[in-house]
């Protein structure tokens, strides 16, 4: 019943010209109106929660940022000072190129990881399921959980990666997984990845099993090599999916948290630092509201064309 | 290289098979690095003389989560508010989903386009507006104020989902009905919805799994012990208590275990909901 | 079901629109009345015993002096790492916790935001106590001359010292920071035992630890008019370079203390493998209860002394009442019926020495007369200072503390490798721009 992407392109042609109840085209305006009022009774809730619970908070996370407003005091209104101190902080600066950063790599690492898994799985093998059963199992498990679980296997002296390294004569030293400046990204960077890559290979494997046979047949008589077929008939088709897994995940992973949050508290020496951590800690710590405000919508602007792009798309897909 | 195409194939084979092996142990080290832990008993968690696998194996720090943490407390929470959540989200979603798929009314386009940016903006921008806003309302520490935070994801995102499940559900059985006499809400009911099992298993799937999971949210709205959830409360406990390790990885164990149980039932549909095109959060 | 009609379909989506308002009736309903006419908040620190007699002294209170049905009283833990946030929004959302016990910052913070209840006619009563109060624990809880919180233990921050590893090389406690090193050279056993669990993560422990050995070198953060900010001092780089090579060149502190939380340290003594740390007394507390082997071998003594001298910490923990109570005499008698002397003395004793009382007199018990280990604390609880010295613990000060201003300087100076002037040149710079915030307010 669902549509998936390999639906015939003829059916779907027909299924969007038939869309919304065309048989019993309402043509008084009486009807219409009817139609009118019993949609927005059904959509009342939805409503409510997309304007006071998305739309008014995100109006006034803009206005707070406005302001200089500690917990518990009345705000003052600063206009655009916060967003200035901000970009004169040296702090802020290196937060900035964090952010990126770890976004930039995660995100590939999980791109890389993610098609592999799903090249693999797509193979034939007997008791693919189970394997993929377990291969997706990290995604499953809430985040806190995946980010405690690492602290204890990075720490210094109980961790399971010192004590496998030690035990076998690895290394003599102690490595100090998340206070070592130049290892810490890498370790929090290692997390995201181990809990993320399996929502790449989910999408990427259905969009790998719903690709037909006979093209990739088709190719081979053709004197394809397995290379070749994979640039010529896999990737083209899951361009797509590849956008769009890609955006999706680029928001999540720069606005989420907890790893950081869990792993390293954005140290050491801000090494780890990144923009959703500093508004938390700005917001709650320091208790500056204004100022977290302004630090979370500094990078909004670059996630708003992620959020348009994405937005056009997947309706789009479900119009289809 | 292999010259002959079976060649390559069998080569292709190996690597694949090779691949598998090492992603299985990346995938699956930590989890036995949790479960292990878990079940040590506190001399051989800490220090050096920390061992690779149990030697003396023991139950005693999952004796230690129930009989002094508030553990099943915050179980009940996590329960309760991704119970009310999941259930409002199906709820609401069907309603809205059926209004955007089946009726025409102006705006039609704008709300469909709202549901998807509301379910995109990030959390990690919300939660301050949103903090002022559950204040003014006295909803701070409560069970009302933390699901009604959640649904500013979950909602859209089921009206969302369902509304793509129903736009592809064929039109005749609903106009056959409707021509009988059964009314709009009746079609809804009677039609749609068994026709749109699978749908309604993601979205519940979704709305359940993203509650349960959720920190950020519970972490910033919820003080007490007596409204906490798991994700927040397991933090708490490597902070009263210096040695708490072993008991907090059973406790980490047991939260993962209702996500995970509800995936492997459902993933069937999961999969072919992201292959629509909805995803998770 | 047979044809629902357009009414049903009204009625039904009206349903819908109002089931999902219902939370906002609670709301409603729930400004009229309080349900709950105490609520205390507790944070825990290490010390299960007291915790467990507090909570009881609260219900005991409640039922035997303020009348109240144990359901109209509410006790809540919140965890220390937490406090400062979860206190933060139950503010802003105008329902904070009847009574709490606040950290210094925290009184000062809020009081000079007017939410705290003034309470000096009970401080002045418990000054009238035979031998009075340590007078040094005013400073946390003094706002333009009103006492806004009940100081309630004056806690020492003394070194905890392993006894056999300093017999074993053959040494005394170290009396200067120079002998200290030499003599964590001497007992220290890396990787498996450093010498000094310093704290050095982006934690408030790290910020009391770093200002401890600074003052010793005559270095501070503030003068005492609360205004000016002189971290960028010859004195403060001379103790920071001291830092610096403990850490690089001597290597007695572990790099794993650069990410350490608040337990970190504790964790680390507790475990064997630091031989000195500077924290309040709560470790020994947890030895005595857990590991009185460990116990046993463990010295406490006032840190090692500088070119300036031996300058100790305190930190001076108070209970506060919010304004924001309909039943603030409640509140005010929870607090006074915590600090009645023989309830006071129940809990002291229980936390096996991790609470320094603020009665001079206790003092006398034999608790604290017979062990040799706290010979030294009548003293530190005398002449200690708090951590923001010179100044007093102000909010600007408490900001200083929340935002991990001197640990990032420290992690300059170990992480980045930037010169001791430099970072305590920004540090400087960050501090002033906060204090200038605040007094500009």
């Amino acid at each position: 019943m669902a549509l998936s992407a390999g639906q015939p392109d003829a059916l779907r042609e027909e299924l969007l010209v038939r869309a919304p109840a065309t048989a019993r085209r309402p043509r008084h305006s009486a009807t219409l109106r009817q139609e009118a009022w019993l949609a927005y009774g059904l959509l009342t809730p939805t409503l409510l929660v997309i304007v006071f619970l998305v739309a008014y908070p995100f109006a006034s996370a803009i206005y707070l940022s406005l302001q200089d407003k500690m917990v518990g005091a009345p705000g003052r209104f600063v206009a655009l000072d916060n967003y200035l101190d901000l970009l004169r902080d040296e702090v802020f600066l290196r937060t900035a190129w964090n952010s990126v950063l770890y976004t930039a790599v995660a995100i590939a690492l999980k791109f890389v990881l993610g098609l592999t898994m799903a090249l693999v799985l797509d193979q034939e093998r007997r008791v693919n399921n189970f394997f993929r059963t377990l291969l997706f199992v990290p995604w499953a498990v809430p985040v806190v959980i995946v980010a405690l679980n690492w602290r204890w296997i990075f720490d210094d002296l109980s961790g399971l990666l010192n004590n496998f390294l030690i035990t076998f004569h690895l290394t003599s030293d102690i490595i100090s997984w998340l206070s070592d400046p130049r290892l810490a990204m890498g370790c929090v960077i290692a997390v995201v990845v181990w809990s993320g890559t399996p929502f790449y290979s989910m999408t990427f494997l259905a969009g790998l099993q719903a690709i037909p046979k006979e093209l990739y047949e088709a190719a081979e008589i053709d004197g394809a090599s397995v290379v070749q077929q994979f640039f010529f008939v896999t990737v083209p088709r899951l361009r797509t999916i590849f956008l769009t897994t890609v955006m999706l995940s680029t928001i999540w992973t720069a606005t989420n948290l907890q790893f950081v949050l869990i792993l390293t508290r954005g140290g050491p020496a801000s090494r780890t630092e990144i923009f959703p951590h500093l508004a938390y800690t700005t917001a709650l710590g320091a208790r500056r509201l204004g100022m977290g405000a302004a630090v979370s919508l500094v990078f909004f602007p670059l996630l708003v064309v992620l959020i348009v792009v994405l937005t056009r798309r997947m309706l789009r897909q479900a119009d289809e | 290289m292999p010259r002959t195409r079976s060649g390559s194939r069998r080569l292709l084979k190996w690597i694949g098979n090779v691949l598998l092996v090492l992603l299985l142990v990346w995938t699956l080290v930590p989890f036995y690095w949790m479960i292990v832990t878990s079940l040590k008993p506190d001399r051989e968690i800490y220090g050096f003389e920390a061992t690779l696998y149990p030697h003396q194996p023991t139950l005693a720090g999952y004796a230690r989560v129930f009989t002094t943490t508030p553990f099943l407390k915050y179980v009940r929470n996590s329960a309760i508010i991704a119970g009310a959540n999941t259930l409002a989200s199906l709820l609401f979603g069907c309603l809205g989903a059926y209004a955007l798929a089946r009726l025409r009314f102006p705006g039609r386009a704008l709300i469909a386009r709202g549901l998807v940016v509301s379910y995109l903006v990030p959390p990690a921008l919300l939660f301050i507006p949103l903090f002022a806003v559950l204040s003014v309302l006295r909803l701070i520490d409560t069970h009302q104020g933390l699901i009604l935070t959640y649904f500013s994801f979950s909602v859209p995102f089921s009206t969302w989902l369902l509304m793509g499940y129903f736009h592809s559900v064929p039109l005749e059985l609903e106009e056959a009905a409707l021509v009988d006499g059964c009314g709009r809400l009746g079609t809804l009911f009677r039609i749609i919805l068994p026709m749109s099992l699978p749908a309604l298993a993601v979205v519940a799937f979704f709305a359940f799994t993203q509650s349960w999971n959720e920190f950020l949210y519970a972490n910033v709205f919820v003080n007490s012990v007596e409204v906490r959830t798991i994700t927040t409360g397991l933090t708490l406990f490597i902070v009263e208590d210096v040695f708490f390790w072993g008991p907090m990885m059973g406790a980490a164990f047991l939260s993962a275990l209702p996500p995970l149980v509800v995936y492997l039932i459902f993933q069937r549909w999961v999969v072919k909901g992201l292959t629509l095109g909805a995803v998770k959060g | 079901m047979h044809g629902m009609h357009r009414r049903d379909v009204l009625k039904l989506a009206g349903a819908a629109g109002v089931a999902a308002t219902g939370p906002w009736w609670r709301v409603g309903r729930s400004q009229a009345q309080r349900a709950k006419k105490l609520v205390f908040w507790h944070l825990p620190n290490f010390t299960p015993l007291a915790d467990q007699l507090q909570k009881e002294q609260v219900y005991e209170f409640a039922a035997k002096h303020a009348g109240l049905k144990e359901s109209e009283v509410e006790y809540a833990v919140v965890a220390g790492e937490q406090a400062n946030a979860k206190l933060a929004a139950s503010i802003e959302a105008g329902n904070p916790p009847d009574v709490i016990r606040l950290y210094e910052s925290n009184v000062q913070f809020y009081g000079a935001q007017g939410h705290l209840i003034d309470l000096t006619d009970q401080v002045n009563k418990m000054r009238r106590e035979p031998k009075g109060i340590f007078e040094s624990s005013m400073a946390a809880v003094l706002y333009k001359g009103r006492a806004l919180g009940v100081p309630l233990a004056v806690n020492p921050w003394p070194v905890h010292a392993r006894l056999d590893l300093l017999e074993q090389a053959k040494v005394e406690y170290p009396k200067t920071w120079d002998e200290f090193i030499e003599v964590s050279k001497k007992i220290q056993s890396p990787p498996r035992l450093f010498a000094f669990g310093m704290c050095l993560g982006l934690v408030e422990d790290t910020t009391d630890n770093v200002m401890n050995l600074l003052w010793c070198y005559g270095g501070k953060m503030v003068e005492s008019d609360n205004k000016t900010v002189v971290m960028n001092s010859a004195a403060n780089v001379a103790g920071v370079k001291t830092i610096e090579a403990m850490f690089k060149t001597h290597k007695i502190i572990p790099q794993g203390a650069i990410s350490w939380d608040n337990s970190g340290n504790n964790k680390a003594y507790q475990s064997r493998q630091a031989a000195f740390v500077m924290n309040p007394s709560s470790i020994y507390a947890y030895l005595d209860s857990n590991d009185k082997d460990l116990q046993k071998k463990t010295g406490l003594f006032p840190v090692p002394a500088g070119p300036k001298g031996t300058v100790n910490q305190i930190d001076t923990w108070s209970y506060g009442a919010f304004k924001k109570n309909p039943y603030p005499d409640i509140a005010k008698g929870l607090i006074e019926y915590f600090m009645q002397p023989a309830n006071y003395d129940r809990i002291i004793q229980s936390t096996g020495g991790r609470w320094v009382p603020v009665y001079k007199r206790l003092f006398d018990s034999p608790f604290w007369r017979e062990k040799p280990e706290f010979k030294h604390f009548i003293n530190m609880a005398e002449t200690g200072v708090p951590v923001s010295y010179a100044g007093s613990p102000t909010a600007a000060a408490g900001e200083v503390l929340n935002t991990h201003v001197i640990p990032k300087m420290i992690q300059r100076v170990l992480v980045d490798n930037w010169e001791a002037a430099k970072a305590l040149e920004e540090c400087d710079k960050r501090i002033n721009e906060i204090y200038a915030r605040h007094n500009k307010a």
